[in-house]
């Protein structure tokens, strides 16, 4: 695809929290920032100029953008997307499948969308509209759910495929929630990741989770498990994504446990260690 | 009427406001000269320690040393705000991190590991090595730029003197008041001024602490990531603040103090002085003005 970006092997979310931990990672190409957590216009945080400065690509990933509301997606928010994104010099941006707010409420955190023709709708003219500001490609990427919403018309690949074909989107794949998903319903993950434009796929999230009373969580900070290791090689099997990165959000361990896991889906995938 | 001692009231301000200034200036250029450093000394090799005595003294190096140590689980607090081991000496310490663990057998308390014979031979082979190296300014010529206070001393006992025959002798002495007062705060500047790091180990400093800015608390850092080094170049570069962020229950069992690291940051006098008042509010162990930080450096 012309879209596609040439690959960058294997990455991590940037935190302030580690930022010294990430910079010091000889062999990164790329990393991700929450797009809300950079200022559009004032100065960047040192350890993000320093990736910037090293030629590491580092992508805005949204997560206030409410792009499955039912309302439009907010100017502001989304202005100043584009300006992160500009800031950062970025190939591209992404954002999720999913709403963060409903009549003026907000949620403050990410929910999922009933899979309905008019969800698939609503998302399509949001991302329309942010494409508009944003010459760069989207990826947008599906939430773990711990539930489904009743009366639904379409499977959650069918889903999905709508709403990349319709909107023009890449994919973000986050394949823990790939993982938790089947797990939680009881169904197979190969059925999904067979299923799902693989293509499409601009890059992946690799992140920890748990179980917590029969459920597994996507929490973000746990150890990223076996089986979301060894989905990491199937899906790389079939077809391997330019970029896969570690998505770790708070009780972060010591440094050679983050190289461990950033190795271990370097291994998984094929791709050269970064550390 | 009679002029006071002679000289008109007008004539007697110039020159003692001549002379104040002369003092402030001659003090500023000979500590530019004295606190220079050698050119070309770099701190982008130093350890933790030696960082934090360059931004803090003494006390800041035992407050990193502190936070290296009990980020690897080598020590904690006692009863009686007395430090304890808690787990084995990692390997690769310094002198000063084994004098402390070795304190903490004995259950010193934070406040006066200074005082331990072992630790202040530490802290003096610490700041051997920075002052041989042109980055610390040495007691010998903290002492040599305090010798200026001599010279405030003597304006404000001219000034007092002047105000009361002054006034003897019926004359308006306002003026003369204010300028005695400003002759004090001169005097006061000169005496409040303690720094560890010379200009060069300042200026290296500055793109030593951007690099290490992900150890601000601002970044909330994670020191688990970061391990023991980070911790205790966090305090060096942070100061007793970044203890609290990491593990406030031992800080405040251990009576960290939230000194401010000065050295490199822009207005960092002001800085430090913030810092250190606000831990004397909270705290009573500061009344014997242990800003000198007890070691015997505060050039007499």
């Amino acid at each position: 695809m012309a879209d596609t970006p040439p690959p960058y092997g294997v990455g991590i979310g940037w935190r302030p929290e580690i930022a010294g931990f990430v910079e010091g990672l000889p062999g990164l190409r790329f990393a991700e920032v929450v797009a809300e957590s950079v200022h559009a216009h004032g100065e960047l945080p040192p350890g993000l100029q320093v990736l910037l400065d090293r030629g590491v690509t580092v992508v805005p990933h949204g997560v206030r953008l409410s792009l499955g509301g039912a309302e439009p997606v907010d100017p502001e928010r989304v202005t100043h997307f584009a300006a992160v994104a500009e800031r950062l010099d970025a190939p591209l941006v992404s954002e999720h499948i999913a709403f963060v707010r409903a009549g003026g409420v907000e949620a403050g955190h990410l929910l999922p969308l009933p899979r309905t023709r008019e969800a698939v709708d609503a998302v399509v003219a949001n991302v329309r509209r942010v494409r508009e500001q944003i010459p760069v490609p989207i990826a947008l990427e599906p939430i773990a759910a711990l539930f489904d919403w009743p009366d639904e018309e379409l499977t959650e690949a069918q889903f999905i495929g709508e709403i990349l074909d319709r909107s023009g989107a890449l994919l973000l794949l986050d394949i823990a929630n790939v993982y938790a998903n089947a797990r939680n319903r009881g169904t197979d993950p190969l059925e999904l990741l067979d299923q799902l434009p693989l293509d499409r796929v601009a890059y992946v999230h690799v992140a920890g989770g748990a179980e917590h009373q029969g459920l597994y969580h996507d929490t973000h900070t746990d150890a990223v498990p076996q089986p979301v290791l060894d989905l990491v090689g199937e899906l790389s099997a079939r077809q391997r994504p330019p970029a896969l990165m570690l998505e770790r959000d708070g009780d972060y361990p010591p440094a050679a446990a983050l190289t461990a896991e950033l190795d271990a889906i370097a291994r998984a995938s094929g791709y050269p260690s970064v550390t | 009427m009679n002029d006071t001692w002679g000289i008109s009231g007008p004539t007697f301000l110039t020159y003692f406001i001549t002379a104040g200034l002369a003092i402030a200036i001659l003090a500023a250029v000979h500590r530019k000269a004295l606190f220079r450093g050698t050119r070309g000394a770099t701190v982008d090799n130093l350890g933790p320690q030696q960082v934090a005595y360059l931004n803090g003294g003494d006390r800041l190096a035992v407050y990193s040393a502190l936070g290296g140590l009990r980020a690897a689980g080598a020590i904690g607090t006692g009863s009686g705000r007395t430090l304890v081991q808690s787990g084995p000496l990692p390997a690769g310490v310094t002198p000063l991190d084994s004098a402390i663990y070795n304190a903490a057998a004995r259950g010193v308390r934070t406040r006066d590991l200074q005082g331990d014979q072992w630790v202040a031979s530490a802290l003096e082979q610490l700041r051997d090595g920075l002052e041989r190296n042109g980055l610390a300014v040495s007691a010998g010529q903290m002492r040599e730029a305090r010798l200026w206070i001599i010279g405030g001393l003597a304006l404000i006992v001219v000034g007092v003197a002047r105000v009361i025959a002054g006034a003897n002798n019926d004359k308006p002495v306002l003026f003369m008041v204010f300028a005695t007062i400003g002759a004090f705060v001169l005097t006061l500047t000169l005496l409040r001024s303690r720094r560890w790091a010379t200009d060069v180990a300042n200026r290296s400093m500055r793109d030593f602490r951007y690099k290490h800015n992900y150890l601000a608390p601002s970044n909330s850092p994670s020191y688990a990531t970061y391990g023991a080094t980070g911790a205790a170049m966090g305090v060096a570069l942070y100061g007793g603040a970044a203890l609290y962020t990491m593990d406030p229950a031992f800080a405040a069992e251990a009576e960290v103090q939230r000194i401010a690291a000065t050295g490199g940051a822009t207005g960092g006098s002001s800085g430090g002085d913030a810092g250190s008042g606000s831990s004397c509010s909270s705290s009573s162990s500061c009344g014997g003005g242990s800003s000198c930080g007890g070691g015997g450096g505060c050039g007499g």
